[in-house]
């Protein structure tokens, strides 16, 4: 007979989480990991299921149904918006990257001034902190009904987008060691030469993990703003929209492609921010 | 006489009265001299160095380079930091080049200057590595190369080799004295070891704790390299060892 015990301790065993710094074999812990978000998922909708059985309610439907809708929802158009989920998605993300666009545009400029030059922060710091404190998504319903359903859920993601990637300049600026200051001093370099060849390349990092946390609070505040009155679908509209007809199923649908998509950047901007650091030598 | 400090003092404003770091400090440097400033940590050894370097100001006093008096930083005096202070998004030759990219050199000038130097301490095949792919050793030879690009008259260096393992810091000394004697480079270079101050200087300053100022020089003719075993080395490195000592238990 089969020690169901034993065989239970040594799977247990295995999959325990090992010290990457062992470099213990890439491709078994790449398996582990697979392998443990599956267990993991699989766990979590399993109690899902048991629980949408139990409650037996139309507010949460079991994941087969929910899987079914959210099949659906990319191959056959809404019978009443004429989109398809793909059509909705593009035109959420393509909210998010005008947000973002923007935000970053005006942020680094700001932010690395602000970290460098203590006059320039002493006079921007007021205004900034009066605004940081606002949630984004407080702006939207004004920022609507004044800029139209098109770019007015842009400029709420500006917003949310914005302040995240500002405090990451300003504290990579703070950050660089000051001997690497005195370093460039001794070679000749005066205050611009120190911001080009020394503040700009050493914030680099800090400017990705803005990007990384800003996309997040993007995706966050792109469904406020469809929710308020954007113009022309999105993934935020089709949640709401599904809510007021009871399509629970389609809601759960939509509610996935988020997780998916904001995982998705997060993922990717998190590679990309390993990457360069890397490549600068900053690890 | 190359460089002249004349009765360098510096101070820090205290809620009362003031923290006298350095006082009545003078020194003479010869061109090409190799000079070691010896003494317990704390002692304002590193203020001394950051103030020629232009890093840090003075209370008062003079240092003239060259007949020149010393107003901030410049590309004249080069430093080398016992943290190394690479910049680490910089290859060892985009370090090495640093400097002469400030002072507008052609590219084709740099590269020519900073492949010599790259030969010079030693680096030949580490020129696209980044800092972190190096040894502790290897990235004070950058150090040193980053330095020199600029061509500088005199070579500060902090503790450059405190941060590196005996064996290391061993090689590295007679690397440094293989080097100055290539490029003629006057050093200042700042110590706590007794051994390292006899093995490279020509001539030791010792410096008490603060307020700081000489105690001693001792000026050293021996021919290089130095033999650490030979009677003499021993003799003269237990003398201000017992110096220092004494120095210390006063406090």
């Amino acid at each position: 007979m089969v020690d169901m015990g034993k065989i239970w301790k040594k799977v247990i065993a295995f999959l325990k989480p090992t010290d990457v710094s062992l470099k213990t074999d890439r491709r078994i812990q790449f398996v582990k990991t697979v392998l443990i978000t599956f267990i993991s998922l699989a766990i979590f909708i399993g109690v899902w299921w048991e629980l949408s059985l139990l409650i037996d309610t139309a507010f949460l439907p079991t994941p087969d149904i929910v899987f079914e809708a959210f099949i659906d929802s990319f191959g056959n158009p809404d019978i009443t918006t004429g989109r398809t989920m793909w059509d909705n998605i593009i035109t959420s993300s393509i909210r998010v990257a005008w947000g973002f666009l923007l935000a970053f545009v005006l942020a680094v400029p700001l932010g690395l001034m602000m970290g460098f030059s203590k006059t320039f922060e002493s006079f921007s710091k007021p205004v900034v902190e009066v605004f940081r404190p606002i949630a984004p998504i407080a702006w939207a319903p004004l920022l609507i009904i004044a800029l139209g359903g098109i770019v007015g859920p842009i400029i709420v993601i500006f917003i949310g987008v914005f302040f995240p990637l500002l405090s990451n300049i300003i504290f990579g600026v703070r950050s660089i060691q000051p001997i690497l200051m005195d370093a460039a001093k001794t070679l000749g370099a005066r205050r611009r030469d120190m911001f080009i060849k020394v503040i700009i390349p050493s914030t680099v990092p800090y400017i990705m993990t803005g990007i990384r946390i800003g996309l997040g609070i993007g995706w966050m505040c792109v469904v406020a703003a469809e929710f308020l009155g954007a113009v022309g679908g999105g993934v935020g509209q089709y949640v709401q929209f599904k809510t007021e007809v009871n399509r629970f199923d389609q809601v759960f649908a939509g509610l996935i492609v988020f997780a998916i998509l904001g995982l998705s950047t997060t993922e990717l901007s998190g590679w990309v921010e390993r990457r360069v650091s890397r490549r600068m030598g900053l690890k | 006489m190359m460089l002249t400090i004349e009765n360098l003092r510096k101070s820090f404003p205290l809620e009362e009265g003031e923290l006298v770091a350095i006082e009545n400090f003078s020194l003479e440097v010869q061109k090409g001299e190799f000079i070691c400033l010896l003494g317990p940590s704390g002692c304002g050894k590193t203020t001394i160095l950051r103030i020629i370097a232009g890093l840090d100001t003075l209370t008062s006093g003079k240092i003239v380079l060259d007949g020149k008096s010393i107003k901030g930083p410049g590309s004249d005096r080069g430093m080398v930091f016992q943290e190394f202070a690479l910049f680490p998004w910089r290859t060892v030759r985009k370090n090495i080049e640093f400097g002469m990219e400030l002072r507008n050199i052609p590219a084709k000038t740099r590269r020519e200057t900073s492949q010599k130097l790259i030969d010079l301490v030693g680096l030949e095949g580490f020129e696209n590595a980044h800092p972190h792919e190096l040894s502790g050793g290897m990235k004070q030879r950058v150090g040193i190369a980053r330095a020199l690009a600029n061509e500088p008259d005199i070579l500060l260096m902090d503790e450059p080799f405190g941060a590196l393992d005996a064996q290391t810091r061993n090689l590295m000394q007679k690397e440094l004295l293989r080097i100055w004697k290539e490029t003629k480079k006057t050093v200042i270079f700042i110590t706590h070891s007794v051994d390292e101050a006899v093995f490279l200087a020509d001539r030791i300053i010792v410096m008490s704790e603060r307020p700081s100022h000489i105690t001693e020089i001792y000026k050293i003719p021996w021919e290089r390299p130095r033999d650490r075993a030979s009677m003499e080395f021993a003799n003269l490195r237990k003398e201000i060892l017992a110096k220092l000592e004494k120095m210390v238990k006063l406090d």
